[in-house]
């Protein structure tokens, strides 16, 4: 049977129990499980195994249960997709993920001010916090509820935890020039007590925020009211000792660090090392190593600021660490190509250790192509053995074995390429998308215009454009695939290319690290979706 | 080249000029729609490069500062579109009679637009001025930065100080200017006297250079004093009254091959920019065509770089204090 085939080619020796379907009958069993991965190893927790798994029985009599129990291996199996959804069947049909709306977050007005729009999006390494961060220098965090044990199938909504101004802006006299308080990016550090701690960053200053939690207060000082006002001591005739009494759960957000002075130009990105003491910054020439706890110096290891500023013909567009290996980075340009640079070989990492480029396509070839071969994002998978890239019409995945050209190539919106100069013209192609991996490297996601955003099976080789927008808005209401015709004929249901709001764009999503739920965010709104659980 | 544009082989999928497209369908000569198509390419290149240089100019005054990623593209652009018009004007296509004068018409009407723009982007970017016609060049008008205030207040003390005939100069401008321009919050604002020299300071790595008519060379360490009578030399600048209005063909002439950026000698430059003077060129467009167009994105970021003389290192500071500043104060 299908099943056991499947199993015995990916995941050997993992599954304790499979029961055999009748072979031979038109009716089928569809049974379809999804195994998770573990946490990141550089977490002090143990490994977890996590299933889920639904069946379909078929209509009709011959009906198998089947069961399947997996075991998280400690060690990942070779290929690539190893956690992938397994399907069963004598038929051909595979069920698809279907995603379900599950909450919005911010105003309903249409008119967006401007400190309100969304400007990133990350999950915790557990997926239990979900922070964003706005054009206005605030992060809001949301929290997972714990599931509930009435309905153990649902998964938990996501409510503020904390919501603090993490930048101001700035103005600088010298150059006369403000700074923006917008926050570029916000990576969470790995958890190693009960507080909670992220790195953000606007265009010039990167702050480490501590959110932890107060549910006691002291209670009973001699020398001061409980509302804070001094006693007059000479009103104090006993001695008590203070005690601790519980209150109201308070989330606290105070700055631990503060990392300034370091960026001439805009800061890009952050992205902290799996050794969880040092961290990068990237602004668009230089690469700065910071360690978390000392703010007052960083070390500067890719500097790509020629002699003469004449010569300048690309920037950094985005850097990234290894998640496993604590030497190697990799940092994207302009020119649409990655180096990846191992610290151990110098001080200064100019030289790359790997340059990763593909030729460009001379067909394509038009006044934009600097453009749109410019890289937004680079992302690595979890498995560190592949990373992404994302530019303004495709995402590309990168062996990392592999130098000359991606194993894969997405085009995310090439309806698009014949309207590049009207997009050049309302400045939306300078928009930067980000892109995103789900838990287990099967799934890459990114935004589109018209507030779509397009997820890629890697293994299925499928792929859907979604939409989030406040009309599909019912809970639990499946979200209908959608489709943009770039031909003359247009097919029903489908949008066409003029119709499409280039204003209304999706640039940050975010895929929670353990499970099939997702974070999209639009203009000013942010909307979490999950997969439809029976 | 290896410019192959899209548009040129196939169908034009641009929605931009809509009125030709229009025209088009009714044409059923095919040969008369490879012409517009043609057209319509030249039409588009000369759009990018007023709309590119509106952006440029936009950037300026942007909330949070110049962004360099987004000039850098915006220059590809320039250059892109540069580089096909540029391609179009030496091998000419075959033009109908009947399309001719509307083409013509309309590319004329684009040229004095384009080169309106560029007046006034030259204009920004430069603070420019002459001896005699100081004042119809002034310091860019919209400007938020104090700095370039500043500068327009010592663009006018140069030009005072510049006020010789200019028969006679020599290295008194030069001298003239760099007293002017003696301050430091401004150092890379500072007003060139002679209007195809241009001066940046990089305080990253404490190098002054200049540009003449485009071509880079670098001058000694920031000493301006002691360096001046080398480095500097004067030219003959001869007052052209019809600058203001740039004849597009010279426009067009004046730019070179994609910009490479050269080390020149002194010698080198001084012959370079009497020869490219006597085309009867604005010297800003010059400078901005032959120099290459990254050269007023790298003008405009040499002031960034004030403060970071050594980046990597910096002062101790409290959590409370926005301490962009205090790292300035101490760098000077």
């Amino acid at each position: 049977m299908r099943l056991a085939q499947f199993l015995n080619a990916t995941c050997v020796g993992h599954f304790e129990s499979v029961m055999r379907g009748e072979a031979g009958t038109r009716e089928f069993l569809k049974v379809e499980c999804k195994v998770f991965t573990p946490v990141p190893s550089n977490t002090r927790s143990n490994l977890h195994s996590s299933t889920s798994h639904r069946q379909s029985e078929a209509a009709g009599s011959a009906t198998t249960v089947l069961t399947v129990q997996g075991l998280i291996p400690l060690q990942r199996p070779p290929c690539p997709f190893p956690w992938t959804t397994i399907m069963a069947g004598v038929g051909d049909e595979i069920d698809e993920v279907q995603w379900c709306f599950s909450q919005v977050k911010g105003a309903i007005d249409d008119d967006v001010a401007d400190a309100d729009i969304i400007s990133t999006v990350e999950f915790n390494h557990s997926g239990e916090l979900l922070a964003t961060g706005d054009k206005g220098g605030r992060v809001v965090i949301f929290q997972q509820e714990p599931e509930s044990k009435n309905q153990p199938q649902c998964r938990g909504d996501y409510n503020v935890y904390s919501t603090f101004q993490s930048h101001e802006p700035e103005f600088d006299y010298l150059k006369s020039l403000e700074i923006e308080e917008k926050i570029n990016k916000i990576r969470w550090l790995p958890q190693k007590n009960a507080a909670h701690f992220l790195l953000s960053t606007n265009d010039k200053t990167i702050k480490l925020w501590k959110i932890s939690e107060r549910d006691k207060r002291p209670e009973g000082y001699n020398l001061k009211e409980d509302d804070g006002r001094y006693r007059d001591p000479n009103t104090v005739t006993t001695l008590r000792v203070p005690i601790f009494r519980p209150m109201d759960l308070m989330v606290e957000a105070s700055p631990r660090r503060v990392y300034a002075n370091a960026h001439t130009y805009h800061i890009n990105s952050i992205s902290v090392n799996s050794d969880c003491e040092t961290y990068l910054s990237s602004d668009d020439l230089r690469i700065n190593l910071w360690h978390l706890e000392i703010t007052d110096r960083s070390f500067n290891i890719v500097d790509i600021k020629p002699a003469n500023m004449e010569e300048l013909t690309e920037v950094i567009t985005a850097s990234a660490f290894h998640p496993n290996q604590c030497n190697t980075f990799v940092y994207s340009s302009s020119k649409g190509a990655i180096r990846l640079c191992d610290m151990r070989m110098s001080a200064l990492c100019d030289n790359h250790a790997k340059f990763f480029e593909e030729p460009e396509d001379p067909n394509n070839r038009s006044f934009f192509s600097e453009i749109t071969s410019s890289i937004s994002d680079v992302n690595f998978s979890h498995s560190g053995r592949y990373m992404m890239t994302r530019d303004y019409l495709s995402i590309k995945i990168w062996d990392l074995n592999m130098e000359t050209r991606p194993v894969e190539t997405y085009q995310v919106h090439e309806y698009l390429r014949s309207k590049l100069c009207s997009l050049y013209e309302n400045d939306c192609i300078f928009d930067k998308f980000e892109c995103c991996w789900n838990g287990n490297d099967s799934v890459v996601m990114t935004g589109s215009y018209n507030n779509f955003f397009r997820m890629f099976d890697r293994g299925y080789r499928r792929d859907v454009t979604l939409e989030a927008s406040r009309e599909n808005s019912k809970p639990q209401s499946v979200l209908k695939p959608r489709k943009v015709s770039s031909g003359g004929k247009r097919k029903k249901d489908e949008i066409s290319v003029d119709s499409l709001d280039f204003n209304k764009k999706i640039l940050h999503t975010a895929w929670h690290p353990l499970d099939n739920v997702i974070a999209v965010a639009t203009t000013n709104n942010l909307y979490i979706f999950q997969d439809k659980l029976n | 080249m290896y410019m192959v544009y899209s548009n040129q082989t196939g169908v034009s999928t641009r929605k931009l000029v809509i009125s030709s497209v229009k025209k088009a369908k009714y044409l059923k000569d095919r040969r008369r729609r490879a012409v517009l198509l043609r057209m319509e390419c030249a039409f588009d290149a000369q759009n990018l490069i007023s709309i590119s240089l509106r952006k440029i100019q936009s950037s300026r005054t942007q909330r949070g500062g110049i962004k360099l990623h987004k000039n850098l593209l915006v220059t590809y652009v320039l250059r892109n579109a540069r580089q096909f018009y540029m391609s179009k004007n030496l091998s000419p296509t075959p033009r109908t009679q009947q399309y001719e004068d509307v083409a013509a018409a309309r590319e004329t009407q684009e040229y004095l637009e384009l080169t309106g723009s560029f007046t006034e982007l030259a204009n920004d970017f430069y603070c420019n001025f002459g001896g005699m016609d100081s004042d119809t060049w002034h310091c860019g008008a919209p400007q938020q930065h104090s700095s370039c205030q500043s500068a327009e207040v010592a663009h006018q003390d140069a030009s005072a100080c510049a006020m010789v005939p200019p028969s006679d100069s020599d290295l008194m401008v030069s001298e003239s200017f760099w007293t002017c321009a003696d301050k430091p919050a401004w150092e890379s604002h500072a007003p060139s006297s002679q209007v195809n020299h241009k001066t940046v300071l990089d305080l990253d790595t404490h190098v002054v250079t200049t540009v003449t008519n485009g071509y880079f060379h670098s001058d000694c360490c920031a000493q301006p004093k002691q360096s001046l009578g080398a480095q500097w030399y004067a030219k003959k600048r001869r007052i052209d009254t019809s600058y203001h209005i740039v004849e597009p063909e010279f426009y067009l002439s004046d730019f070179g091959p994609v910009p490479c950026k050269r080390l020149r000698t002194d010698e080198d430059s001084h012959s370079d920019s009497e020869t490219l003077d006597s085309t009867n060129i604005s010297n800003l467009i010059s400078v901005l065509g032959s120099g290459g167009l990254s050269e007023f994105v790298s003008w405009q970021h040499t002031d960034l770089e004030q403060i970071f003389a050594s980046q990597t290192i910096s002062l101790k500071h409290t959590l409370l204090t926005g301490s962009g500043w205090t790292r300035a104060i101490e760098a000077f």
